[in-house]
């Protein structure tokens, strides 16, 4: 099988990144992505930047509270993930221990 | 927690010997001697440190009950700044903050002071006592505005590359990506639907239908697909294996992925690579799925002993604990080999024909149920029938009636009433599918309906006279003998296929997967044309009955094949 000379190969990890961000921002329904950290101050976002920091804070504080509500029931438990659903659309949130990834999808787009 | 009234506090007035209540501070004259009040509070109100500094007006309030809550600017302020600080006598219903603190049960005053406009407003009292608390009070403030506060660029960037954020990015999209592509919304209201449901029914009953495509922009663009399998522990898994991406030179040669059914996300669970072109997967992974590498844990070496010509095909055989890995390359040698130690095969055998020509192999099957005789079709349009062991090993007969090389063979393996394992189809370049059985060395039947090479054909797993088949054209062909031997009962031209290489049925016998020569894995939803029904058999047997009249005398028996 014949090989042409190459395209240099992109760097892999910033690529992956953005690249991975921009393909479900692609996907079905999808309104935004934003990934915030630890304290709730959003490291990368797809939405605009009031919202962003809307939705930064006050997610971070329902993290929170649903992350200490799950501890306290159990305290070697703890929270995997989150969804809010609501009449006009899903909040995902998959948190972990500095960062959490949401997710704003209108499901039935 | 609440704001304390005095009341509520009752259960701490032991602790000290004012008495604790809850005082406030207003700012009448009265008797500084109150001023001692300041250390007592136990749970805390850790009123200031620095109670006795300042030669303030301010008093306890001796009779607590009345909530009068004065500025406190001068108290509240002097942490932070000396700016203009006003005493306003305000009676004022404090404002109810819910906060989680550690020791206090004061809310933080931190919350407040920054919604404070400077040094105006009239502060719950609340707050003095606690200004203190965050001694350094830009960062209180500031942590608490975590929001308005932004991360410089850079320290963005630093965080995009960091280990930690890459691990934890890469398992959260996963996690995301399933979620979202988990349709089926859980309000929806079935009695508004009922006409739609039978529709959806009725189109899936007859054909081939549509399910899925998977197709990874990163690896898969490009590259052939050479091989497909399913998982035969977690049905819904399916391996697809690639060779090498003609345009990225850099990326490796041979790369396998395996695709989650189950869950409609679009990129493999898995990405394996490999050095070399991988030409075929067998049911057994060669990369250890547990260990998160990404690179084969075991590799056969390139040696003398093993193969050294491209492997094309592989199989496994034998039972779930006593199984060999049998692996044919195009210079005509079969290794047979044991899974736990790949660095040297168990046995191995040259193929040859009549002594001497080696088989170039480019397909292999093993009948079911049948772990020593196999048949293989080779590069020069014959089929060979062989045996691993016994006193025929080797190459036992050849089948004639291939023009092309033989790309695809299948064995017969739905188990019902009649035994069909006699039976094999092969594919070709002649642009042919041709039933063969064992027993006889000429063709069966030969199914004539493509025009283009046949890559690869493939029965059902639970039909007896279902089987798959794919060509250069992109069409993927349902034939039905029960039904009719001349056309495809169903056909579909896949779009935006070029040439389709592999065709797999899943280990259910209800989907196909379909790998194209762009590196895309077409599943398709086969519905009720999958089914079989336990008079298929008979009905096998008998159309076999017919063929065989119908082949007519043109083509003579040949010597009956002795199942090697």
């Amino acid at each position: 099988i014949a090989t042409f000379l190459g395209r240099k190969l992109q760097p892999r990890p910033q690529n992956e990144v953005e690249e991975t961000l921009k393909r479900i921002q692609g996907q079905k329904g999808v309104q935004g992505i934003i990934i915030v950290n630890a304290e709730g101050i959003p490291i990368k976002t797809t939405l605009d930047n009031s919202s962003t920091v809307q939705y930064a804070g006050l997610i971070h504080q329902l993290v929170m509270k649903a992350r200490s509500t799950v501890r306290d029931i159990d305290p070697q438990n703890d929270l995997t993930f989150l969804r809010v659903r609501s009449k006009k659309n899903e909040i995902m949130i998959a948190p972990d221990k500095d960062y959490f990834l949401i997710v704003i999808q209108n499901p039935s787009d | 927690m609440y704001l304390k009234r005095p009341t509520a506090v009752q259960p701490l007035q032991l602790l000290t010997w004012d008495t604790c209540y809850f005082h406030y501070l207003v700012p009448t004259p009265m008797s500084p001697s109150s001023q001692s009040v300041s250390t007592t509070s136990d749970a805390g109100s850790q009123e200031s440190v620095d109670g006795g500094t300042v030669g303030r007006t301010l008093q306890w309030d001796t009779d607590p009950s009345a909530l009068q809550l004065q500025a406190d600017s001068e108290l509240g302020r002097r942490m932070h700044r000396l700016g203009a600080s006003k005493i306003v006598q305000i009676d004022f219903v404090p404002k109810e903050l819910v906060t989680y603190t550690k020791e206090t049960q004061t809310p933080s005053a931190a919350h407040q002071s920054e919604e404070e406009e400077e040094d105006e407003e009239s502060s719950e009292l609340k707050a003095s006592p606690q200004t203190d608390q965050p001694e350094e009070e830009g960062e209180a403030e500031d942590s608490k505005e975590a929001h308005p506060r932004e991360l410089t660029e850079e320290e963005r960037e630093q965080i995009l590359h960091s280990e930690d954020f890459l691990v934890f990015f890469e398992r959260s999209v996963s996690v995301v990506e399933r979620a979202l592509a988990e349709e089926g919304d859980i309000f929806f209201d079935y009695s508004g639907r009922d006409l739609e449901d039978k529709e959806g029914d009725m189109q899936g009953g007859s054909n081939l239908s549509f399910n899925r495509v998977f197709h990874d922009d990163h690896w898969s663009k490009h590259r052939v697909v050479t091989c497909l399998d399913w998982s035969p522990q977690y049905p819904e898994l399916m391996v697809a294996s690639y060779n090498s991406n003609e345009d990225a030179p850099h990326e490796p040669d041979g790369i396998a992925l395996v695709w989650n059914m189950k869950f409609k996300k679009t990129t493999p669970e898995y990405t394996f690579h490999c050095q070399s072109s991988v030409m075929s997967v067998g049911q057994i992974v060669l990369w250890d799925n547990r260990s998160h590498r990404r690179t084969p844990v075991q590799r056969t070496p390139l040696s003398a002993a093993a193969h050294t010509h491209p492997v094309y095909c592989v199989n496994v055989v034998g039972t779930q604990n006593a199984n060999n890995l049998i692996t044919v390359s195009t210079d005509g040698k079969m290794c047979s080999w044991s899974l736990d130690m790949l660095s040297q095969p168990q046995e191995s055998m040259e193929l040859v024909y009549n002594k001497s020509k080696p088989v170039a192999v480019t397909g292999m099957a093993f009948p079911a149920g049948d772990v020593n005789n196999y048949v293989v079709g080779s590069e020069e349009g014959m089929v060979y029938s062989a045996s691993r062991h016994g006193s025929k090993a080797g190459i036992a007969e050849m089948f004639e009636g291939h023009q092309g090389p033989v790309t695809g063979i299948s064995c017969h393996n739905a188990v019902g009433t009649v035994d069909f394992s006699h039976l094999f189809i092969t594919s070709s370049f002649d642009w042919t599918v041709k039933l063969w059985s064992i027993k006889h060395n000429k063709p069966l039947y030969s199914f004539e309906d493509n025009a283009d090479y046949v890559y690869d054909v493939s029965w059902s797993p639970v039909h007896p006279a279902l089987f798959a088949s794919v060509d250069g054209m992109g069409r993927l062909d349902l034939w039905n003998l029960n039904n009719d031997t001349e056309v495809p009962t169903a056909s579909v031209t896949i779009e935006g296929a070029c040439a389709l290489n592999r065709v797999r049925w899943a280990s259910g016998g209800r989907e196909v997967a379909v790998g194209d020569s762009e590196g895309r894995v077409w599943i398709y939803d086969v519905g009720e044309l999958a089914v079989p029904h336990p008079e298929d058999w008979s009905h096998f047997a008998r159309t076999l009955v017919e063929i065989r009249a119908n082949r007519g005398d043109g083509e003579e028996e040949g010597a009956v094949e002795l199942p090697a």
